[in-house]
């Protein structure tokens, strides 16, 4: 699945006045491509990203995915977009804390239309791809590590076949090597899936290694690599 | 894992917070039992004194009031005019006499005391002479009437429960009740009286030079009823040569709607021969500590509602500010509004359902003693208000001889307080899970409405 940005825009409007996050940002990735995005702090990487998930409707400019003007959707076929397209990662994984490894990817199949006698398979499946044992998967979040959440995390985000991963900072909260092997992780899957990957990131080293790098600047979007 | 066992399981992610929750709620749920337990009782009781109470007249001749006052008797014809009224379904006639020693061998059981006295006094001083009446002591002959004396009081009625002065029905301590209808000498005797003329069930005493025959003994707790002599209405006729008289008649009419027409047309059938009473006055008063009870529990109802509704939506305000960023990411994930919100009302249920089964087994078992202990505080009210009355009415309280004063409303509206116990029936029931659930609906509403302007974009926002 390819995806377009053209001329992509978003203000906030707040009390000093008005604050424009992404100013005319053009770029497009291919399908199975690993794309990152680095900048600074407040460079509008995060908005971006929840524009691209259609989390947020963007001030002007248009997102196709395979052609189709996501930001033109109603809001149910957004969030059937969201639960059948898109796969989400955090950086701070946010798994839902009463609910085991399991459950949280359960979670997403049910949101995603999965037939109820079909999800647990598919999630000890995923989640078994990505290294959590059928011990961790009973587990509560707060009972894993973070590398071990964050593996449940894109197990969650893997869950519908998403055509686009979305990674917000997906190593950001983890230590060097585990932030080594959930990079290798992502790496990985959009070669075997086919998946487009775009990941914000800080880490150079890790943007390095991606198929494609751009860099936001101002609300601007410069291509690095 | 679907979206009901999800909610299902958050309504006990936090078991000190559910306790509390659920604790509050289980008070209020209670309170709401109880409160419509006790106006389901008081309502009915309601019900039956508008049905009864309501539905009667009092008929008196004009000039006598409780056995006192003077004037003529109503006669037969008029009692028979009384009964062929439209929408009349029934008339309790009595016919009261006091008997003195030259009439009975009974001693009273009360003394005569210096109000006796004063009602049995005559004009002038010393001890005059006065003419007796006619055919007492041949023809205009002047004899000297017998001194002051306590008299026993007989009492002629067609119902004899009409002598109980509970409203409700006459009370035996032994033998069986008479029939008001029949002409036999028979009598039913107060138990003071029966104690001090050592008169038990097959005992006989004389009255008006005839053998009386004792059929049973009763007790209405009230020293001047209690000794007394109930006996059938055309027996008390017959004895003392009045063929067909009676003092009072209580007219039944088939609907409280009926009442007042009925009154007046019976007012104006009888003119200045008799005093007619509508029951309507009697049974507002009689009514009043009734419906004041029946508000209260109104209040009591809205109240516990309202703080229940209150509990739970405070309880999900704050569980749903506290979960803004689950709620963002479930959104991010592909969950809908409904979704959500669906879950978020199973929580909300759930822990209304856990505090509503815990509210009922302590509304079970405190019902009872609220209920009576509301009825008790409206009871003290009631009796301060009617003390506050100025006297007058009947001197004993009994039914039969005019109870429509102050202290015969008194007792009506203790009597209808003393029938209130508290009912859980299957409809007070469904009314409490009603508005349980009416209240985890409330409780989920303005939750709900936060829940569907979280916007998913703000968990990545503040990543």
């Amino acid at each position: 699945m390819s995806l377009t940005v053209k001329k992509l825009t978003k203000s906030f409007s707040t009390s000093g006045g008005t604050v424009t996050a992404l100013n005319s940002v053009d770029f497009h990735v291919d399908t199975g491509e690993f794309a990152s995005i680095i900048g600074k702090s407040g460079s509008g990487k995060s908005t971006l990203l929840s524009l691209l998930g259609a989390l947020d409707i963007p001030t002007s400019g248009e997102i196709l995915v395979d052609n189709e003007d996501i930001t033109k959707l109603s809001s149910s076929k957004q969030t059937a977009y969201r639960s059948k397209k898109i796969g989400l990662v955090f950086q701070h994984y946010n798994l839902i804390p009463n609910l085991s490894a399991l459950d949280n990817v359960i979670l997403a199949l049910e949101f995603g239309g999965v037939p109820s006698r079909e999800r647990k398979d598919r999630a000890v499946e995923l989640l078994e791809e990505v290294g959590i044992d059928a011990d961790q998967q009973k587990r509560k979040p707060s009972r894993l590590s973070g590398g071990q959440q964050q593996r449940v995390s894109i197990a969650r985000a893997l869950a519908n076949h998403p055509a686009v991963i979305l990674a917000d900072e997906p190593t950001g909260n983890l230590d060097t090597e585990t932030g080594k092997k959930i990079f290798d992780l992502l790496h990985n899957l959009s070669r075997s899936e086919n998946t487009t990957i775009i990941a914000v990131t800080h880490d150079l080293d890790i943007a390095g290694k991606t198929d494609r790098t751009f860099r936001l600047q101002d609300g601007k979007l410069i291509k690095h690599k | 894992m679907n979206v009901v066992t999800r909610g299902t399981k958050n309504a006990l992610r936090s078991p000190i917070r559910s306790g509390a929750i659920v604790i509050m709620l289980s008070i209020s749920v209670a309170l709401i039992l109880v409160m419509l337990s006790a106006r389901s009782s008081v309502t009915a009781q309601i019900d039956q004194v508008k049905t009864t109470t309501a539905t009667t007249i009092d008929i008196s001749p004009a000039g006598i009031q409780g056995g006192m006052g003077g004037g003529d008797p109503l006669t037969a014809d008029q009692v028979t005019t009384i009964t062929n009224t439209e929408h009349v379904t029934g008339v309790v006639s009595t016919l009261t006499d006091q008997m003195g020693t030259d009439d009975t061998d009974l001693t009273p059981s009360t003394e005569l005391g210096s109000f006796g006295e004063r009602q049995q006094r005559f004009e002038g001083s010393g001890m005059p002479s006065f003419p007796m009446p006619e055919g007492e002591a041949g023809d205009g002959a002047t004899a000297i009437r017998t001194p002051p004396a306590a008299r026993t009081t007989v009492t002629g009625t067609s119902d004899p429960n009409s002598v109980a002065t509970d409203g409700g029905e006459l009370t035996l301590k032994s033998g069986a009740t008479i029939d008001g209808n029949s002409d036999e000498l028979i009598a039913l005797v107060g138990t003071s009286l029966a104690t001090k003329n050592n008169l038990s069930v097959g005992s006989t005493f004389t009255a008006y030079g005839q053998t009386i025959t004792v059929k049973g003994v009763y007790e209405t707790g009230n020293n001047f009823a209690d000794n007394g002599v109930v006996m059938p209405l055309a027996t008390v006729q017959n004895l003392t040569d009045q063929a067909g008289k009676v003092i009072s008649a209580t007219v039944s009419v088939d609907s409280s709607e009926n009442v007042e027409a009925t009154a007046t047309a019976l007012e104006s059938m009888l003119g200045d021969k008799a005093d007619v009473t509508s029951a309507s006055e009697r049974a507002a008063e009689s009514l009043t500590s009734l419906e004041s009870i029946e508000s209260l529990t109104l209040v009591g109802v809205v109240g516990a509602a309202g703080t229940g509704a209150v509990i739970v939506l405070m309880a999900m305000i704050m569980i749903v500010r506290e979960r803004r960023r689950e709620i963002g990411v479930i959104k991010a994930l592909g969950g809908n509004n409904f979704k959500v919100i669906t879950q978020f009302i199973v929580e909300s249920v759930t822990l209304t359902f856990i505090g509503a089964v815990l509210g009922m087994a302590i509304g079970i078992f405190a019902s009872g003693p609220l209920t009576s202990a509301l009825v008790s505080t409206s009871s003290s009210s009631t009796t301060s208000t009617t003390n506050q009355m100025p006297g007058g009415g009947n001197p004993g309280g009994m039914r039969a001889m005019g109870a429509g004063g102050p202290r015969g409303i008194a007792q009506e509206a203790q009597s209808n307080l003393d029938q209130i116990t508290a009912t859980l029936s299957p409809a007070v029931f469904a009314g409490a899970i009603g508005i349980t659930f009416l209240i985890a609906i409330i409780g989920s509403a303005i939750p709900a409405w936060l829940i569907a302007r979280v916007r998913p974009a703000e968990v990545l926002r503040s990543e």
